[in-house]
């Protein structure tokens, strides 16, 4: 059982859950190729007998927030605040994509980066909240309010049909 | 009582309470109308949301990804999966092997057709899942959308059984002639996919240890009880 091979098993969730960060599903695979890599240079520093599956969590929740910090970054830099969202996608894609997304995806992009994480560990990637504590390094208490804020916040949008 | 906590509410939906604080739950949901409605909302949310995201991890998996891994893994593992499972579920004690068959498998339907349904405050089990609870054996199952993990008889009487489907996982006990679930927790995710020890699977192990008198019922038993529809 090689280090790959763990990888390629789990390789379905982790697309899963790159999908519930993302905006759309291209940049979900993005984000997860770019995870991939990152795990395969690092991966003298995953102790075996430890969860990949956190340990991978981990590491594309961090590239996650780190990009959309850049992005930002980028937006502000580089064009006016009312066209900094379009900043860095291709035009033809962008339109395809937000075509393709349904209200679950859009609600899910609405929620600070914050509450989107917790959503996404618990409720579609089902880990318990302790586990989702530690993969985002925040006290279980933390991460209770943001599922609450969360959840309140999707209800609200989804309306009666959630 | 209204001044149920929301993080409570929550928790309760996600599997985190233990035995005492589920009844207490369960109890204030039932007195208070208004309580049980928010308790849908969340379980429907819920709901949406794994069967929403769940159809991707059922994809295949892109080229450059599987390229990305496969340079030096020539073996794809395919007996792992069935022995993760078995350490997991051999925590409930002696449990015949033709339970362990196979891995949660299927699609829950979303919106107001899904597998639970909110009445008296209680979450109860409908369509496909009300009719696995009801009629499926652990020991023919090979195609069921939804599985039947342990069935068992509960702590001061009364039938419960664990299932587990794509987007949903959790344990059900008999009551009346509907089936009340009892945990939820998200499900087991596409056929052949490698789970590691999984806290979803510990949790309703902790539920079913609680609940359960005994020993799981084996296949002969299984058929018994069915056969005399779970009274």
């Amino acid at each position: 059982m090689s280090f790959e091979s763990d990888l390629l098993a789990i390789l379905p969730r982790l697309r899963r859950f790159a999908a519930s960060l993302s905006r759309d599903r291209a940049d979900a695979d993005d984000l997860c190729q770019a995870a991939l890599e990152k795990a395969l240079r690092a991966r003298d520093q995953w102790q075996p007998g430890t969860r990949l599956d956190s340990w991978m969590y981990r590491i594309m929740r961090n590239l996650w927030i780190d990009e959309g910090r850049s992005r930002q970054r980028a937006a502000r830099t580089f064009a006016p605040e009312e066209a900094g969202e379009h900043v860095g996608h291709a035009g033809d894609r962008d339109v395809e994509a937000h075509v393709m997304l349904s209200d679950v995806d859009r609600a899910m992009q609405s929620l600070p980066d914050e509450q989107r994480e917790a959503i996404a560990l618990v409720l579609v990637e089902g880990l318990s909240y302790r586990e989702a504590a530690e993969v985002l390094d925040i006290p279980m208490g933390t991460l209770t309010s943001r599922l609450v804020r969360g959840r309140g916040a999707l209800i609200e949008l989804l309306g009666e049909a959630a | 009582m209204t001044d149920m906590d929301e993080a409570m509410l929550i928790a309760f939906v996600d599997g985190e309470l233990d035995e005492v604080n589920r009844r207490r739950v369960e109890r204030a949901v039932a007195e208070d109308p208004a309580l049980a409605a928010r308790l849908d909302m969340h379980v429907r949310l819920r709901e949406r949301l794994a069967g929403h995201y769940a159809p991707i991890e059922a994809e295949p998996v892109p080229a450059a990804m599987r390229t990305l891994l496969q340079e030096d893994a020539k073996v794809v593992p395919f007996a792992r999966p069935v022995q993760a499972r078995r350490r997991v579920w051999a925590m409930g004690g002696a449990i015949a092997a033709s339970l362990l068959l196979g891995l949660g498998v299927g699609h829950f339907s979303g919106g107001s057709d899904g597998p639970i349904s909110i009445e008296r405050g209680t979450m109860v089990a409908q369509g496909e899942l009300a009719s696995a609870l009801e009629t499926q054996l652990a020991s023919a199952q090979e195609e069921a959308p939804i599985r039947i993990g342990l069935s068992f008889r509960r702590k001061g009487g009364g039938w419960c059984r664990s299932f587990e489907g794509q987007a949903l996982s959790g344990v059900a006990c008999r009551e009346g002639q509907g089936w009340q679930v009892q945990q939820l927790v998200p499900g087991a995710g596409r056929e052949g996919a490698y789970r590691q020890a999984s806290s979803g699977d510990a949790r309703l192990m902790a539920t079913v240890d609680a609940l359960m008198d005994g020993s799981p019922l084996d296949a002969a038993q299984e058929k018994a009880a069915k056969d005399r529809r779970w009274q």
